[in-house]
């Protein structure tokens, strides 16, 4: 009864029902311009939640990752251009609608099944991240470090791309991580005698530069693209087509859930995956890519369903399943909260807190939504050469705010150089950012396990947990090597073809 | 170029990739023959050569190396998919792109000297004239914005930047 107090205390603040609308509101907003990511939007709100409290913080940056989730469907419908990446399969059946004159009832499929995926999610998270971190109660040092080797491992083997080249962005990430002091010793590591660099690379500047700096770059390097004009036309989803679709949903929204779980996988996997298994079901079948509303239903399903889900792991066990969360780690340790099993024992109470603002954010996505159908199509409209002077701005302030030097604009700058060779070259800045998060707890839980067992290298293999993560460490390794050797067998079949041609 | 020249680069699959492999090999080596041993210090006596602070720097420096030869050969062997390679952009004006990275060096060395409303009123000018965007109306953003969300993290996120040079 007094945790049920508690929680509600710090729950019904006015500020947390503020953060939710705006978190939502800023996501749709992004979300539905192509060109700027709901990861972009949360790297550079990051800033803006220094003086705020840590749940408002925290449900302002979910309110912003599920905003823009949804909001990429509506470019993606509207003007055949996913505003996220997840969000190219909805564009499979809802352009063809959109074309057929029914783009507000693929707009409106889109909402409904978005949040009801939403909503199923955050219910997975509320049961499965208290047991998980029960569960987790019982890991030591060599555990964690276990856990922590198969997160990296898992995150590259799934990642989109050359497997090499995660590999190789993961370690860039992990180096990166280590320059300072080093925590145990105190001596110095790469920082060249700098003082900035004593305290580690700041976070925010990288994650700025990492993320939206090169699309600004981008922006004044390419040739301009005619701007494409988005309408929201036609009639809405009725009821029983809400019905016909409902099983897509739910069905949807469970795959979202599983693979949200799981490191590293992904929300564009998830709504190819939903979308697929729709097809196979539905007796309208031979519709699917020509403007099946049950399509766009069930891709978004996918999708959304992964938003909650990919919280799992960081709540309970402290490890990001994706680049949204690991920023959303980083805003726990900016308010001095180290996500994990430890947070659900000594901050129980901002948890549940947190939980009911989640599924505060579902209602809050439905009403903006709504809304979003009407209004937010129109700043699909606004051109880039306008937006991106602004974004541009907020990445100088937000990178300078963090500890108010000029020396963060030139690392965020440095950043958004890197960020755009990666670009060029293919490196996916997403295990970059994975090594760079997960480096130090890796080293941490490595010397930890060593000073425990006075340097005996057995406590790594000590009981079934460790053994457990070996397992499927080692099964992730395997994974990503026969992935890696299937690609490389389909690509020199095509090229071999090609020749023969 | 000769024709044993032009089989050579016909021989290698993805140039873009060999590039970026040999890149990284060359910052693996540096990293661990003269950074790691010369920039990272380490403590006379260890428990345990595993707790020292070079050891993880080192094994990510050969990991380096190792994964960027791998990705040599895989650029020699394996063929870059043309069609739906993301890595290529067609280039616009180089007038807009040198615009653009002036603007960012007025952030970078006025920030703390002008304050940040003129430096985002600069800046922002700047990347208006370099697309350039036409409408004059527009150009009242360029104003509005660095003064608005500069007194924003000032007075309402309370997040201190400098507001004038006086």
């Amino acid at each position: 009864m007094e945790n049920l107090t508690e929680v509600l205390q710090l729950f019904l603040s006015i500020d947390n029902f503020i953060a939710i609308a705006l978190g939502v509101v800023i996501g749709v907003t992004v979300g539905s311009i192509p060109g700027l990511t709901a990861t972009m939007a949360v790297a550079l709100a990051l800033p803006f939640t220094f003086s705020m409290q840590p749940v408002a913080a925290i449900l302002l940056l979910v309110g912003i990752y599920k905003g823009g989730m949804y909001g990429g469907s509506i470019t993606a419908i509207l003007i055949r251009t996913p505003g996220s990446p997840a969000s190219a399969c909805t564009l499979l059946d809802g352009y063809p609608m959109a074309q057929q004159g029914n783009a507000k009832k693929a707009l409106k499929a889109a909402l409904f099944s978005s949040v009801i995926a939403d909503f199923i999610s955050n219910i997975a998270l509320i049961f499965f991240a208290a047991y998980l971190a029960k569960i987790a109660l019982n890991f030591g040092a060599p555990e964690f470090f276990w856990l922590i080797c198969f997160s990296l491992t898992i995150i590259i083997s799934l990642a989109s791309g050359s497997m090499v080249k995660g590999l190789l962005a993961a370690l860039l990430g992990i180096l990166l991580s280590l320059v300072g002091l080093d925590s145990v010793f105190g001596s110095q590591r790469l920082t060249f005698g700098n003082y900035n660099l004593m305290d580690s690379i700041s976070f925010i500047p990288l994650l700025i530069g990492l993320f939206a700096i090169p699309e600004i770059i981008e922006f004044y390097r390419k040739k301009v693209i005619p701007h494409i004009k988005a309408k929201a036309s036609g009639v809405g989803m009725t009821l029983a087509e809400l019905k016909r679709c409902m099983k897509s949903i739910v069905r949807g929204s469970l795959i979202g859930v599983i693979i949200g779980a799981i490191p590293g996988t992904g929300a564009t996997a998830a709504a190819f995956i939903s979308y697929s298994d729709a097809r196979r079901r539905s007796p309208n079948k031979a519709n699917f890519g020509k403007g099946e509303v049950e399509g766009v239903a069930a891709a978004e399903a996918g999708n959304n369903g992964v938003a909650g889900a990919t919280l799992i792991p960081l709540l309970s066990l402290g490890i990001p399943g994706d680049v949204i969360t690991a920023i959303i780690l980083g805003a726990f340790m900016v308010h001095g909260l180290t996500p994990g099993p430890i947070m659900f024992q000594e901050n129980l109470s901002l948890i549940y807190a947190l939980f009911l603002g989640i599924m505060f954010s579902s209602l809050i996505l439905l009403v903006v939504g709504n809304a979003a159908i009407k209004y937010f199509s129109l700043i699909a409209d606004i051109p880039k050469s306008i937006l991106f002077p602004i974004v541009l701005m907020f990445c100088v302030y937000g990178a300078y705010a963090v500890n108010n030097m000029t020396f963060d604009i030139w690392l965020m700058l440095a950043f958004g150089v890197v960020g755009y060779l990666f670009n060029r070259t293919g490196i996916p800045a997403a295990p970059f950012l994975i090594g760079f998060i997960l480096g130090p707890m890796f080293e941490d839980n490595l010397r930890r396990s060593l000073l425990i067992s006075n340097g005996d290298m057995s406590i790594f293999v000590r009981g079934p947990i460790t053994w457990f993560f070996i397992a499927i460490t080692f099964g992730s390794i395997a994974f990503a090597v026969f992935r890696f050797f299937k690609d490389r067998n389909t690509k020199l079949n095509a090229d071999k073809l090609t020749n023969e041609t | 170029m000769s024709s044993s020249d032009l089989s050579n680069v016909k021989r290698i699959k993805d140039t873009l990739d060999v590039i970026t492999g040999i890149v990284l090999l060359v910052v693996s080596l540096v990293l661990a023959l003269y950074l790691v041993p010369n920039y990272i210090g380490e403590p006379s006596i260890l428990q345990n050569p595993m707790m020292s602070p070079r050891w993880l720097p080192n094994i990510v420096s050969w990991l380096i190396l190792a994964f960027s030869i791998l990705l040599i050969i895989q650029g020699i062997i394996v063929p870059s998919d043309t069609e739906n390679d993301e890595r290529k952009i067609v280039k616009g004006p180089y007038r807009r792109f040198v615009i653009m990275l002036i603007a960012l060096f007025v952030y970078v060395l006025f920030f703390e000297s002008l304050g940040a409303i003129l430096t985002g009123i600069l800046a922002t000018v700047l990347l208006f004239l370099a697309h350039p965007v036409r409408v004059w109306w527009a150009y009242g953003f360029a104003i509005a914005f660095p003064v608005g969300v500069t007194l924003l993290f000032v007075n309402v996120m309370n997040v201190p930047l400098p507001l004038m040079p006086f």
